[in-house]
């Protein structure tokens, strides 16, 4: 489903050349739910956008579904990513001026849009447990609440890859078991995620477990 | 539900600053405004003084040459004013090259009517026999005889067709009321047949409270038309020259007396417009760049979500549109209101004469500054908005955390 081969990003820090991601191979099966773990700047956040199409590579193919996402020029890519891929971030990124269904239904709005497509969005809304929250508007919901209406938008466009990047940061306990939870019934659904987190039960949850340090990839 | 779209994500995005949006509005309000307000008042001078000229139907206006600014005055701001000069002059005036018709006409100043009207009007008797000005406005009457006690009003006399007129005890018959040309020379004047006017002055002695002193061998102005391989300019100072004691002023030189008037106006109000204008487009252009920089979180997360480059740039331009056509829109409605309110203000402050504009001129005005709003939005937008659209989505994420 995703293969990654010899990816390398770099930046510049002043006059220093970071090495974000240092030839990384890495191959996810559909339906696979792998996790990489990895302290801060380690590289993980930036693998995550190198496979997810949201920053170039220095060098190196990632190849989803298929299909060689670097070598689509920028609108397919936007709109590989629209069918294909969702994201979801360590931060909620609610747009404050839409109510929860709106927010969920977000991603119908850069892409053709399907029938029944807003019964789809309730249903994961009502999954996430926020069927009473359908109309409030970000501002008042909790944290917690805010990430699982994120979570449900990762869903709606009935994406084949869901690249998460801590998706359970700052969240409780009780939070953090539920949203598990979804991911696991989405897994099982035929979903393929891609994790990466610092949170060793998160981690410990995925099949299969890497980790990153200093952009290197190793396999746990 | 309808779809999520480019349009409704706009109008939500508006509303997020309240403050904001307010503000861009007002900016774009003021250009639209001033745009609106200076082209009506321009436009209904200048109308009013076209239709006045051609209601005129002279192509040069000889006056005694000490009554110059009199004479101005009457055709301008049309303050009445009486002023004579000998008959004589018509023939002097009618052997000059390149004149083709003359017709006298005396004028005679009333401040008071016999009931019900009080003001400044001008009674301005006219020859039947040569009058080539007046005629032409007969045929609109559907008047085949011009009667010795009939009388024409300008619109600005409280009057109409079949009731009497009476001015220094003299009854006369309205045949006939002027449309408004917007001069008050023409609006506020009552056209009745010169030997009428002399009789009246002759009868004013035993049936007037204030009698007047004209007689048939005095007369105001000569209205001239040239010969058709004439310029009145040309002809008029060949008047000047050939005829003693007299002031040639082409019809040219009345529109050219008013542009002058408006000119400063509307030096004023492009200059004021000009750096209004240039402000609102900084300002909308340092807000939106402001946006971007706010937005860069969201804007990566759109285009992790799929939003293409153009969505982004079209997104900001139409949020920038929709709110500087809405600025547009309020501002002619502004402008509107004071143009409309103080009319009488703005022509007496002036001194110029105003027509209103035709409603088809009023809407494509209103389109046309609504336009100017929407293009000034658009403008200012263009270049945070291509920044919008070329971030990196990666980068706008993490540059907005």
């Amino acid at each position: 489903m995703i293969d990654i081969a010899g990816l390398t990003k770099t930046y510049m820090d002043g006059d220093q050349k970071i090495t974000a991601v240092d030839n990384v191979t890495l191959s996810v099966a559909q339906g696979e739910f792998v996790s990489i773990i990895g302290h801060s700047g380690s590289g993980k956040t930036t693998l995550l956008s190198l496979a997810g199409g949201l920053t170039k590579p220095d060098s190196g193919r990632v190849v989803i579904d298929q299909t060689d996402i670097w070598s689509l020029p920028d609108d397919a890519l936007s709109e590989f990513r629209n069918k294909n891929v969702n994201f979801i971030f360590q931060f909620a990124s609610l747009v404050p001026t839409l109510t929860v269904f709106e927010n969920v239904m977000l991603p119908s709005a850069f892409g053709s849009c399907c029938e029944g497509l807003d019964e789809y969005a309730k249903s994961l809304i009502e999954m996430v447990g926020l069927a009473d929250k359908m109309k409030s508007y970000p501002s008042r919901l909790s944290g917690g609440q805010q990430r699982r209406v994120a979570i449900a938008r990762a869903f709606v466009n009935s994406p084949k890859v869901i690249l998460a990047d801590e998706p359970t940061g700052d969240l409780d306990e009780a939070t953090e078991a539920e949203i598990l939870d979804i991911f696991r019934k989405k897994n099982a659904d035929g979903v393929t995620f891609l994790i990466v987190t610092h949170n060793q039960s998160l981690a410990s949850a995925a099949r299969k477990r890497y980790a990153m340090t200093g952009g290197i990839l190793k396999e746990l | 539900m309808k779809k999520l779209g480019l349009f409704y994500l706009a109008v939500r995005n508006i509303r997020r600053k309240l403050f904001r949006t307010v503000s861009i509005m007002m900016s774009v309000a003021v250009v639209a405004g001033t745009l609106f307000s200076a082209t009506m008042v321009i436009y209904s001078v200048k109308r009013s003084i076209a239709v006045g000229t051609e209601r005129l139907g002279a192509d040069i206006l000889v006056v005694p040459a000490d009554a110059e600014t009199k004479a101005r005055g009457v055709l301008v701001s049309g303050e009445p004013s009486t002023f004579y000069m000998d008959r004589s002059v018509l023939d002097k005036v009618k052997a000059v090259e390149g004149v083709a018709q003359v017709s006298p006409q005396v004028f005679i100043e009333s401040s008071s009517f016999s009931c019900c009207y009080v003001g400044n009007a001008m009674l301005v008797g006219f020859d039947p026999q040569t009058d080539f000005s007046v005629k032409s406005w007969l045929a609109d009457f559907s008047i085949k005889e011009f009667g010795p006690d009939d009388i024409i009003a300008g619109r600005g006399i409280p009057t109409m067709v079949g009731r009497t007129l009476k001015f220094y005890g003299h009854d006369f018959n309205v045949v006939g009321v002027l449309a408004q040309t917007g001069m008050t020379f023409l609006d506020s004047s009552a056209f009745i047949r010169m030997d009428a006017a002399y009789r009246m002055a002759e009868e004013s002695a035993k049936k007037a409270v204030k009698p007047i002193t004209v007689t048939p061998d005095q007369i105001s102005a000569v209205l001239v038309k040239v010969a058709p391989d004439y310029t009145p300019q040309r002809v008029a100072v060949k008047i000047n020259y050939a005829v003693d004691g007299v002031k040639s002023i082409p019809s040219d030189e009345v529109i050219a007396t008013v542009k002058d008037q408006l000119s400063k106006l509307l030096t004023y109000l492009l200059t004021i417009g000009g750096i209004v204008w240039v402000m609102a487009l900084l300002l909308i252009a340092v807000v939106f760049s402001m946006i971007v920089n706010e937005r860069q979180r969201e804007i990566g997360l759109f285009r992790a979500m799929g939003a293409k480059k153009g969505f982004m740039f079209k997104l900001l331009v139409t949020e920038a549109a929709l709110l500087t056509t809405a600025g547009g829109v309020v501002g002619v409605a502004l402008g509107g209101i004071m143009v409309f309110s103080f009319k009488n203000l703005i022509t007496t402050q002036l001194k110029v004469p105003y027509l209103w504009p035709s409603t088809a001129f009023i809407v494509e005005l209103l389109a046309g500054c609504i336009l100017v709003s929407l293009v000034t939005g658009v403008l200012a937008v263009l270049y945070p908005a291509a920044l919008s659209a070329r971030m990196e989505p990666y980068n706008a994420i993490r540059k907005g955390e």
